[in-house]
């Protein structure tokens, strides 16, 4: 494979990028890494206001639940949007010299994955302090980080490289994410949803995952490998067609920017 | 050295047109409101460009305005691809195509020269080796752990330049950036590049200082509307060149 080559060939670019946005994020702000904690607590906060004292959710331990779904839903989230925008941003890079140009959305989804790593404490917290507690089913959790990192792999190809042909779509996906976020069982219980209405779950990969992360956290069980196996396979075919996409369009780049 | 290092670059056939839209539709709403909108003229840069560029030649583009060398020059470091034919290169390439060469504005020089240089495929070690040479190259003296925006435009290209000599390239592609320095640092970076000419390193470069390329360059090419018109030996060339265009 090409790619494999050149990402190793450039792995120093990929590591430099991947510091500079971890580290850049929390460089120059008084608060620091407190940011990536600040910004779920919040919305953990609105939301179980909203869905269980407002709307009275008949779910148990409505906030462990809610924040099992939540943190890994941003990480998803991130990747779409600043995936979106990753290689417009890069503009004058790319214009200026060669370099396998997979590397950026690659760093993206790395550098969010690591921040993503860190927002599991929050998790952690939340099931320990919260009353659940910890089994050993937790170590299930790499597995499933591994296969959520493949599916936004070939998510962020496929929108960093559209972006750059159709610049609206930066604001579009910021409405489909919040579509998607009410398409996915975060705030409510997959069961819940009609039978007729069960599709639009289904073909979601990040059902899926986030299912798999309130199991071994919320539950303690072993995820469902089944629906893991569902996830992996739309991972795979999404970094396929992820990896065409982006290697037609590429070639224009340079001119489109 | 093998028989395909002896071509460092191969340019087969090239054609290269750009697209020039009279009002761009950028965006899919756009797109699909004025579907009729796109108008846009096709202007031929390169017609079927042949070259062949051999190991430890020192090439000098040469012609007026929009005759394609820049083009030319970007095809070859893979910015851009041809619409037909290829581009074949052997070898490791760095290029120097205008200002910048893709700093980080609020990133110091010391950090961009990390940056700017694993771009090219150093690995840090590599770096941390060559990265006095570099800085004593570039004169930057204390600017160097300055923020890069805070540079003059002499700074950006001096720093530029001393990372692209200093990764051990066997192709350097230089786009017209030398008359941005003042005398002392144009004939330093003269200098240095005949050091890497005699260690037999290729280099390409588009440039309208004619003087240099009759001092330095031991082929011209001129370029004239899309189409190779001369190719040969620099004095001859030149001649010519002048010629047609006075």
């Amino acid at each position: 494979m090409n790619i494999a080559k050149d990402l190793y060939n450039y792995r120093e670019l990929l590591k430099t990028n991947i510091k500079k946005d971890v580290g850049g994020k929390y460089k120059n702000s008084v608060l620091g890494v407190l940011w990536s904690f600040i910004n779920p607590l919040l919305q953990i906060a609105v939301y179980a206001l909203v869905f269980q004292v407002i709307l009275k959710s008949n779910i148990e331990n409505y906030t462990v639940y809610l924040c099992c779904g939540l943190i890994p839903w941003q990480y998803f989230s991130s990747i779409v949007l600043r995936g979106a925008a990753v290689i417009v941003d890069n503009a004058n890079i790319i214009k200026k010299v060669y370099f396998p140009r997979e590397i950026l959305p690659i760093s993206i989804v790395t550098s969010e994955g690591v921040n993503f790593l860190i927002s599991t404490i929050i998790i952690l917290g939340f099931v320990i302090f919260g009353g659940i507690g910890l089994s050993w089913n937790i170590l299930w959790y790499f597995l499933i980080v591994a296969i959520q990192f493949i599916v936004s792999i070939g998510v962020a190809l496929i929108v960093s490289s559209l972006t750059v042909y159709f610049r609206d779509l930066l604001h579009l996906l910021g409405i489909v994410i919040q579509l998607l976020f009410y398409a996915t069982p975060i705030v409510y219980a997959i069961n819940s949803v009609p039978a007729n209405l069960q599709w639009i779950v289904k073909i979601n990969p990040m059902s899926y995952l986030i299912e798999a992360y309130r199991s071994i956290f919320y539950n303690q069980t072993i995820p469902n490998f089944q629906g893991l196996l569902i996830a992996l396979g739309m991972g795979i075919a999404l970094c396929v067609v992820g990896y065409f996409i982006f290697n037609k369009l590429e070639k224009r780049f340079a001119e489109e920017l | 050295m093998s028989k395909e290092e002896e071509n460092r670059i191969i340019v087969d056939n090239v054609y290269k047109t750009f697209n020039v839209y009279m009002d761009k539709a950028n965006s899919l709403k756009e797109k699909m409101l004025f579907w009729n909108r796109n108008r846009k003229e096709k202007r031929e840069v390169l017609k079927n460009i042949n070259l062949t560029i051999k190991n430890g030649e020192a090439v000098g583009l040469i012609g007026v305005n929009g005759s394609g060398k820049s083009t030319l020059l970007k095809l070859m470091t893979k910015i851009i691809y041809p619409n037909s034919g290829k581009i074949i290169t052997n070898g490791k390439l760095t290029s120097l195509l205008e200002l910048g060469a893709g700093f980080h504005p609020d990133f110091s020089g010391r950090e961009n020269i990390y940056f700017n240089a694993s771009i090219f495929g150093l690995t840090k070690k590599q770096i941390d080796e060559r990265i006095d040479n570099i800085i004593e190259f570039s004169e930057l003296g204390s600017y160097i752990d300055n923020p890069v925006r805070t540079y003059s435009s002499g700074m950006y290209m001096r720093l530029a330049f001393a990372v692209a000599i200093n990764v051990d390239a066997d192709i350097l592609l230089v786009d017209e950036v030398l008359a941005v320095g003042d005398q002392h640092f144009q004939e330093k970076c003269i200098a240095k590049m005949k050091e890497l000419k005699e260690q037999g390193k290729t280099m390409v470069f588009v440039t309208h200082s004619l003087g240099t390329v009759k001092d330095f360059c031991n082929r011209a090419i001129w370029l004239n509307q899309g189409v190779v018109k001369m190719d040969g030996e620099p004095d001859e060339v030149i001649e010519a060149y002048l010629k047609e265009t006075t």
